[in-house]
């Protein structure tokens, strides 16, 4: 708070906001108290200089037509994919593990880590792993990675999945 | 001594912030996608939005092939998961949410990656071509006022001015009550302030 007068309020001051009375009795202080009459000064330029600034980068970042031609192929080529069935973001996780297993120890053994690390969790099975149950899934895993990868396989294995 | 008639007249509103047509043009778009989902309607807002999306991730920092492949994502997951808003009004607010997410989780595999990675010296061609799209454009101001804050101040910087977003749409964004982002929008001002020299060259300090 500056003089009684709340950041908030002389941030709507700035921006035109303020209702009637909040504006007079700001004005009114500003008239009389040098320090405050400079520093609105200042913000006033300053939120000038930031609109400006906001629109010479929205300019100078504009989409050419052909990036958002390749935008919208790669999109709607994303989305009539066949196999292109939206995974949610455990099953996304789920998948990163076990790849990142299979790298280190195979395919079949990082499957099988994934579902011992499941039944020893509140999840039981892997199809029940869920956010809530995540990240006793996950610590689980993480030991089950010392063992088998070593610390930095399991510390890989921790932070990728987190979500 | 009165308010500087020229500075009140400079003053920013919600208004002006965006040119009306295109506003309008996303606002309609938006609400013909989240009323029918359909493949088509969506077209509209992606031409709308993707553009946007890419840029904030550029501001961001990142190269523009990561940038686009990032924007891509957010725009998967809006055509997924149109359904989950729940306050149309704030779509925004949503939809950088979700942009915002998407960084932290590529922050993070990144983060992982470097430090399992060996650090090997980069070539010096390669090093040419890691540049981002700003740091081969000339450097603008904002980009060079951005340099002097803290991410979380530099997210909300861009979203407000860059991005236009509403004291609600911002809110939603950063998952902040309203009054504390106009708290930070000024605080941030302030900081600015002191420490560049304004369009006018004034360089007096505020403490």
């Amino acid at each position: 708070m500056i003089h009684g007068i709340k950041e908030e309020e002389w941030n709507d001051f700035l921006e035109g906001r303020l209702d009637e009375e909040a504006r007079d009795r700001i004005e009114a202080h500003l008239i009389g108290c040098l320090y405050c009459w400079e520093l609105y000064r200042q913000m006033a330029r300053m939120t000038q200089a930031l609109i400006s600034a906001g629109e010479e980068i929205r300019t100078a970042v504009a989409l050419q037509d052909h990036q958002l031609e390749e935008g919208i192929r790669k999109f709607y080529a994303r989305i009539s994919e066949p196999n292109a069935v939206y995974k949610n973001p455990i099953q996304q996780r789920l998948d990163a593990l076990t790849a990142i297993l299979a790298s280190m120890c195979g395919k079949e053994t990082a499957h099988k880590a994934l579902s011992v690390a499941a039944q020893t969790s509140p999840a039981r099975t892997i199809d029940q792993v869920t956010l809530d149950n995540w990240t006793p899934f996950l610590s689980n895993l993480k030991s089950i990675a010392t063992v088998m990868c070593g610390e930095t396989g399991a510390h890989l294995v921790w932070e990728s999945g987190q979500l | 001594m009165g308010v500087d008639a020229s500075l009140v007249m400079k003053r920013p509103s919600s208004d002006n912030y965006r040119t009306g047509a295109k506003r309008l043009e996303e606002k309609q778009a938006i609400e013909l996608f989240l009323r029918t989902r359909t493949e088509e309607s969506f077209c509209a807002l992606f031409e709308s939005l993707y553009a946007r999306m890419r840029r904030y991730f550029l501001l961001r920092g990142l190269e523009s092939s990561i940038a686009e492949e990032l924007a891509q994502d957010v725009m998967f997951i809006v055509y997924r998961r149109a359904g989950d808003i729940r306050d149309q009004e704030l779509f925004h607010g949503w939809i950088f949410k979700i942009a915002k997410n998407e960084l932290l989780r590529h922050w993070r595999r990144e983060r992982t990656r470097h430090e399992i990675a060996a650090f090997e010296p980069l070539s010096d061609d390669l090093a040419y071509n890691l540049t981002t799209e700003f740091e081969s454009a000339r450097v603008t101001d904002f980009t060079k006022w951005l340099s002097y804050l803290e991410p979380a101040d530099r997210e909300l910087i861009i979203l407000r001015f860059v991005e236009e977003l509403s004291y609600e749409d911002l809110a939603a964004a950063l998952n902040i009550p309203i009054g504390t982002v106009k708290w930070r929008i000024f605080n941030v001002k302030k900081k600015l302030s002191s420490i560049i020299n304004t369009p006018d060259g004034t360089t007096r300090r505020i403490n």
